[in-house]
C-alpha cells in the first residue's frame, strides 16, 4: 500500500488501467486543481479508475480515461445522432443508443414556440446536444446550441447512418483530421456527420460514393493511420 | 416499456429511402451486387457433429447428438430426424429467451423440409431393431448473431453438421437377438450418417420498386424489402423445397429466374461445404493414428545439446 500511493501520476498516464486502480494521489499535490473527465472517481485523496481503458492527460491539469464500446453513456454537451421513437405532449422520445430514451422537449429549437412545434414521423434521423445527463434519469437533449441558435442542429435530410463504436467516432471527431477521412475527402466529395454515441451519417450526391464512404470509415477502426490510406486507396481503385 | 424501447435496434426513414434508392442503382449497402452471395466461413469443434458457420455478420452454431429410442408406429423401420432452433437473446435485441416465436419455428421447418422431403438423410440406415429401436437424430441450431439471412447459414450448420457427425456402431446381441449392446467409440470406430444430396438453401429478398431482387439479403435490407423467398436446392439441380412466406406476390418469371440463380450458387456452396468437411475428416483421422503411437518420437533437442 505504501509504494502505491506514492507512485507518481505520471506512470499511469498513456497506459492502460483497470477498474479500482488508484491512478491519482492528491495528497502529493496539494495546490493544483485538477479536472477530472470520464471513468474518474474522487474518494477523498485518491482518484481511482472507474472504466477500463487508457488513462489520458492533457495540459494543464485535465486526466480523463478513454475507452471503446459499442454501449453509449451519454455526458453533458456531447453531439449525437439520434433517431426519434415517440411524440408526446412535452417532448419527443429519442433512441440515443444509452441505457435512457432521451427527452428532447418541442420547443428546444431555434424560435420554437408553441405554435410551430416540428413535426417529426417515427424513424426521423436528427443530429442534437445533451444538455442534461444524470445517472437513472433520462437525458434531456436539444436541437440549438448553448446560446440558443440553430447552429446545425435538427433534422438530417437522406444519406445513409450506421453504427460503429464509440471510440471510433472520437477518432473520426479528432483534430488533426482522422487519416481515412482526409483520403477520402481528396478524391470523394461527400457530407458527414459524426455522434459520439457511435452513429454516423453520410450524404453524397451519387448512391455508390456513399456505400464507398460508409465501409472505408467501418473498416478503418482497427487499423493504423498508414494502413487506412493504404486501404481508402485500394477501396477507390477498385471503383475507378 | 420504456426500457424496451431503449433497447431496440431501429431503421431510420433515411436508410430506407437510400437503400431503395442505391438498389435502383445495382448498388447494395455492403458493396455486393445484387447477385452477389456473402463470404461463408465454417468451422468445426473439437466433438463429432458440431459446426460453426459465418455469413457475413450472421453466425449460428449446430449441433447434432443421437438417441436410442423407439420408432413411430406408422414408421416401424425409419430413424427419426428432428430439428431444433434457438434464437439467442444476444443475437438480436427482438429476441426473447424462452418460447420459439414465428420466424424461428419458420426457419425450423424450412431447414426440416428440406432434409427430411427430399430424404437428403437417409432414415432407414439408422433402424437398428425394427419397432424397437432406431437412432433418433436431433439438430440443435443456434443463433448466435443475426447480420440477415438466417435460414441459409442454419442449413449450412446442419449440413456441416450432420456430415462430420459420427454415430456409436451397434449389434444384436442377448439370448434371443433383441438385445442391443451399443460400443463405445474406443472398441469400434463410430459411423458417419449416409446423407445423399446437400440441400442449399438460398435467400432472396423482393423490393418493391420494379422487382428488384438480391440474393442474401442483410439484417438492414430484410427490415426493407417487400417479400422474401427460400429456394432449396441441390447440386444436381433438383428442388427440394420453396418457401415464399408473405410479402407482396412476385410473377412466374421471376420465381425461375430464382430458380436458376439458387441452382449455380448451390454448386459453389456444396463445393466449399464438401472441401470443409474433408479437412476435418483428415484432420481427425491424423489425430486417431497419433492416438496409439507405436514408436517414440525422437527429441530433437536432446541431440543439439
Amino acid at each position: 500500500m505504501e509504494n502505491k500511493q506514492s507512485s507518481s501520476p505520471a506512470s499511469f498516464v498513456d497506459s492502460t488501467v483497470v477498474p479500482g486502480d488508484v491512478v491519482l494521489d492528491l495528497s502529493s499535490m496539494t495546490s493544483q486543481t485538477i479536472k477530472l473527465g470520464g471513468g474518474l472517481r474522487q474518494d477523498c485523496d485518491a482518484i481511482s479508475a472507474m472504466k477500463a481503458g487508457t488513462l489520458r492527460f492533457s495540459k494543464p491539469n485535465k486526466y480523463w480515461i478513454e475507452s471503446s464500446q459499442k454501449r453509449y453513456v451519454p455526458c453533458v454537451e456531447d453531439t449525437i445522432l439520434g433517431i426519434v421513437v415517440d411524440s408526446k405532449a412535452d417532448n419527443f422520445l429519442i433512441d440515443i443508443k444509452g441505457p435512457a430514451m432521451g427527452f428532447l422537449p418541442v420547443l428546444a429549437f431555434e424560435g420554437g414556440t408553441r405554435r410551430n412545434i416540428p413535426k417529426f414521423e417515427v424513424g426521423t434521423l436528427l443530429y442534437l446536444r445533451v444538455v442534461k445527463a444524470n445517472f437513472g434519469m433520462n437525458p434531456e437533449l436539444s436541437c440549438t446550441d448553448a446560446s440558443g441558435k440553430a447552429a446545425e442542429f435538427g433534422p438530417l435530410k437522406d444519406g445513409y447512418m450506421f453504427e460503429t463504436s464509440t471510440g471510433l467516432s472520437r477518432k473520426l471527431l479528432s483534430s488533426p483530421t482522422c487519416p481515412v477521412l482526409e483520403a477520402l475527402g481528396k478524391k470523394l466529395s461527400f457530407e458527414i456527420a459524426v455522434g459520439l454515441n457511435g452513429r454516423v451519417w453520410v450524404n453524397a450526391a451519387s448512391p455508390d460514393t456513399i456505400v464507398v464512404v460508409a465501409n472505408a470509415i467501418m473498416n478503418s477502426e482497427s487499423l493504423s493511420g498508414a494502413q487506412q490510406i493504404i486501404m481508402v486507396d485500394h477501396l477507390l481503385k477498385n471503383i475507378q | 416499456m420504456e426500457g424496451r424501447l431503449a433497447n431496440s435496434w431501429r431503421l431510420t426513414v433515411n436508410d430506407k429511402n437510400f437503400i431503395k434508392t442505391a438498389l435502383l442503382s445495382e448498388i447494395r449497402i455492403d458493396g455486393r451486387k445484387p447477385f452477389e452471395y456473402r463470404k461463408i466461413s465454417i468451422k468445426f469443434g473439437r466433438e463429432d457433429g458440431s459446426s460453426e458457420v459465418q455469413l457475413g455478420q450472421t453466425r449460428v452454431m449446430g449441433m447434432v447428438t443421437a438417441q436410442l429410442v423407439q420408432p413411430y408406429r406408422d414408421r416401424p423401420k425409419e430413424g427419426i430426424l428432428s430439428i431444433f432452433t434457438e434464437f439467442s437473446p444476444m443475437a438480436d435485441p427482438s429476441f426473447e429467451p424462452g418460447r420459439p416465436g414465428e420466424l424461428a419455428v419458420e426457419l425450423g421447418r424450412i431447414i426440416d423440409r428440406g432434409l427430411r422431403e427430399s430424404r437428403a438423410v437417409d432414415t432407414e440406415s439408422l433402424c437398428i431393431l425394427a419397432s424397437k429401436f432406431v437412432w433418433a437424430i436431433r439438430i440443435d441450431l443456434h443463433i448466435l448473431d443475426n447480420g440477415g439471412n438466417l435460414v441459409d447459414a442454419a442449413n449450412i450448420a446442419a449440413l456441416a453438421a450432420l456430415l462430420t457427425f459420427r454415430r456409436p456402431e451397434c449389434s444384436l446381441g442377448g439370448e434371443d437377438g433383441q438385445e442391443v449392446i451399443v460400443h463405445p467409440p474406443e472398441i469400434r470406430e463410430p459411423l458417419p450418417l449416409t446423407v445423399h444430396h446437400l440441400p442449399i438453401a438460398i435467400s432472396f429478398g423482393f423490393f418493391s420498386n420494379e422487382s428488384i431482387l438480391v440474393i442474401d439479403p442483410t439484417h438492414n435490407e430484410e427490415a426493407v424489402m417487400g417479400g422474401r423467398m427460400t429456394t432449396t436446392v441441390n447440386a444436381n439441380g433438383d428442388i427440394c423445397a420453396i418457401q415464399k412466406s408473405g410479402g407482396e406476390g412476385v410473377p412466374q418469371r421471376v420465381i425461375m429466374q430464382c430458380l436458376q440463380l439458387a441452382t449455380s450458387k448451390a454448386a459453389s456452396i456444396t463445393k466449399q461445404i464438401k472441401d470443409a468437411v474433408e479437412v476435418v475428416n483428415t484432420e481427425r483421422a491424423l489425430r486417431k493414428v497419433k492416438r496409439h503411437p507405436t514408436s517414440t518420437g525422437v527429441d530433437v533437442r536432446e541431440k543439439q545439446n
